[in-house]
């Protein structure tokens, strides 16, 4: 397992240049550019304000302004499910590398990991904005922006971990098992629901819901994602080491299953 | 020749055993492993293919080192072990040196960007760091000969120009050992000739190559030893001539085991095909518009029953080298007493082009009486065909032409030649220069 995560860093060239080239290869061609990796969440983010402010209006304040709410959750959410679809894939997809060439496997999903991790940061900006202006109080109530938001990289680095763990995991199940995609893209949106994206597990009721929502591995960080963004809260030290126990366990749950699985890939791709 | 340098390549007793997983021969699903066997018992391999067994070699530092074997004997498994893309799953295989393998050029690349590009990632991919190959880029694009198209998506390339650019980077990554696959048959002519001399330059440069190749020329011309392979076992190593020659000889006899299997077999489907036909279906011999298949015309006053082909031991053979002696065999019996009959006999190329066409008219002898079955033979003392495989017609006529059993077809045979000489005339030939032109023997 440690084989794995050193080679990942010793190919830390490739993996650069073959990010750059997802990017270009996606951007190549189209007018809008980087522009359409924000305008999936923003009307992702357009559709679901709508239809909890304007068609189930009456939540709790402790969510308002939703919209500025929602986009704290979504844009997280959104990295990680794409790049667990991506780097599920990304063994399938890229069969001939693996097949013909020495090519270094586990590279492929920590690219599909970082590039979508590119457009996250990308979308950061249209967040941050979208703050300050709740901050003027422009969506009703203010939103309190403080220097909470220097905790950021700190999420970013541990969901990227947790998100490379998960896919190198995805991965090399897919190239044995080629139905896991679909079975994802069904797992992601029941998972998403499951997860506090749209709503906090702080504002449910106590009940059995509530007990089986806390035990999702992902509940800690997106409750995090939202103290840091949209509260301007302060994560304890508590949760952080819950956070980083996770995100460390998928990691090396994920390389090890990969590691054990590799030798197959050129044979099973 | 060992004694002083150093090996590169060391196999031991490798055996490489290609795993299928799950039941069905593609791919199992996870529904399917969840619903019957356990997770682990469909991620454990259900059955195997021996694709290498006991292979065992050693490639010295600078030498050109070929692999032949027919298809299925393990050459292509052996290449991705040596080039690290597979692991053996037994034995020892070491490999000391940077390592580039021509197996499919221009696996990486992306349509969607630039040739300028893919050849940067290609280059990091192959193990140079950016700006080494951002210093070769100038070298890589002028022996591609693609400084018009660099800047344009791959995707706009011809898969000449792809397999050009490919090559291009996989020879400039400067590796301690190439590995080059079937790759030098695409490209155009003056392309591969550059690949064969970007070869031979490196060979001189004291690299190691590792080469596995059908055409048997291109060994002959690079190799200075040779691996052959047989059902993945080693079948021979040693110097490349006498490799070549197992080889050859080998291939040789299994075609002609093949072709005596299936000259059984036309024989009895033409048994079978009544001659009802009382002429050809156009003037005989018939450019019939698959030569291959066998053809059968007539009016029967006499029939052949069988025909075969003997060599100078005479046993019954379908393969021969070039220069061996071929005796063909007719068997035929009349329906009533002739004294109108010739037999004539025609060589020919799957191309249908006549080599040969004979009868015993032609040849000066006059019919006498045939009234009985009679078994006639041809005998041609010194074969000099070229490589490849010939067709004969074998027929019985009147001496006006009428055809009274004409078999297209009806024995088809196998010339081997140790010569790289072209066409299907192999004469025997010397040659001698005078003057200011010199040759030696190779």
């Amino acid at each position: 397992m440690h084989d794995g995560l050193r080679d990942l860093l010793r190919h830390r060239a490739l993996i650069g240049v073959l990010v750059a080239r997802e990017l270009k290869a996606r951007y190549r061609g189209s007018v809008l550019g980087y522009f359409w990796s924000l305008l999936n969440p923003l009307l992702m983010l357009a559709v679901y304000a709508v239809v909890f402010t304007l068609v189930f209006p009456g939540r709790s304040s402790a969510t308002s302004p939703y919209a500025v709410f929602l986009f704290c959750g979504l844009l997280p959410w959104n990295w990680l499910a794409s790049s667990l679809t991506d780097a599920a894939a990304s063994l399938v997809v890229h069969g001939p590398l693996l097949k013909k060439v020495l090519f270094p496997a586990e590279v492929l999903p920590a690219v599909a990991v970082l590039s979508q991790g590119v457009h996250f940061l990308l979308a950061l900006p249209v967040l941050l904005a979208a703050l300050l202006l709740g901050a003027a109080g422009l969506f009703g109530r203010p939103v309190p922006v403080t220097a909470a938001l220097v905790q950021v990289p700190a999420l970013l680095l541990l969901e990227g971990l947790f998100v490379l763990g998960l896919g190198l995991f995805l991965a090399a199940l897919t190239v044995h098992f080629r139905d896991v995609k679909d079975l994802l893209a069904t797992a992601l949106s029941l998972w998403f629901f499951g997860t506090p994206v749209l709503y906090t597990l702080s504002e449910m009721k106590d009940g059995t819901l509530k007990e089986i929502l806390s035990w999702n591995p992902v509940a800690p960080l997106f409750a995090a994602w939202h103290d840091a963004l949209f509260y301007g809260r302060w994560i304890g030290p508590g949760r952080w080491l819950v956070i980083a126990a996770v995100s460390l366990a998928a990691l090396a749950i994920g390389a090890a299953f990969f590691g054990r699985l590799r030798d197959s890939f050129p044979e099973a791709v | 020749m060992t004694r002083g340098r150093d090996l590169v390549v060391v196999a031991e007793s490798v055996a490489k055993r290609y795993r299928r997983y799950g039941k069905t021969r593609a791919f199992g699903t996870l529904k399917s492993a969840f619903l019957g066997r356990g997770l682990a018992e469909a991620l454990s391999p259900s059955d195997s293919v021996q694709a290498l067994d006991d292979v065992s070699f050693g490639v010295l530092r600078g030498e050109t080192f070929g692999v032949i074997g027919a298809n299925g004997s393990g050459k292509s498994t052996l290449l991705k072990l040596v080039a690290g893309i597979l692991k053996p799953s037994a034995g020892r295989l070491s490999v000391n040196g940077k390592v580039s393998a021509l197996i499919e050029l221009g696996a990486g690349f992306h349509p969607e960007i630039s040739g300028r590009e893919n050849v940067v990632i290609n280059g990091v991919m192959l193990g140079l760091t950016r700006k080494e190959i951002e210093r070769k880029l100038p070298g890589i694009v002028a022996f591609a000969g693609l400084e018009d198209f660099i800047d344009q998506p791959v995707k706009t390339y011809s898969s000449g120009m792809y397999v050009r650019l490919g090559f291009a980077v996989a020879v400039h990554v400067d590796p301690d050992i190439l590995v080059v696959d079937e790759v030098l048959a695409v490209g155009d002519e003056a392309f591969s000739r550059r690949c064969l001399d970007t070869i031979a330059e490196f060979s001189a440069r004291g690299k190691t190559i590792f080469f596995v190749s059908h055409a048997l020329g291109l060994v002959e011309e690079l190799c200075d030893r040779v691996l052959y392979l047989e059902q993945g076992r080693v079948k021979g190593l040693g110097e490349t001539r006498e490799m070549l020659a197992a080889y050859r000889l080998d291939v040789a006899a299994g075609e002609g085991e093949r072709l005596a299997v299936e000259h059984v077999k036309v024989q009895e489907e033409l048994r079978a095909e009544p001659a009802a036909v009382a002429s050809p279906p156009e003037t005989a011999p018939a450019p019939s518009p698959s030569p291959e298949k066998p053809r059968r015309w007539g009016d029967r006053s006499a029939v052949i029953t069988a025909c075969r082909l003997l060599g100078g031991d005479g046993k019954e053979r379908y393969s021969f080298a070039s220069g061996d002696a071929i005796t063909l065999e007719i068997e035929a019996a009349p329906a009533r007493p002739l004294d109108d009959f010739v037999f004539g006999v025609g060589l020919f190329t799957p191309e249908d082009v006549c080599v040969h066409g004979t009868n015993t008219e032609v040849d000066g002898f006059l019919p006498g009486r045939f009234d009985g079955p009679a078994t006639v033979r041809l005998t041609l003392p010194r074969v000099e065909l070229g490589a490849g495989s010939y067709l004969v017609d074998v027929a019985i006529h009147s001496r006006r032409g009428t055809p009274y059993d004409y078999w297209r077809g009806a024995c088809r045979f196998h010339v081997e030649s140790s010569s790289q000489d072209a066409g299907f005339w192999s004469p025997e030939r010397s040659w001698s220069v005078a003057g200011g032109a010199r040759l030696s023997r190779s």
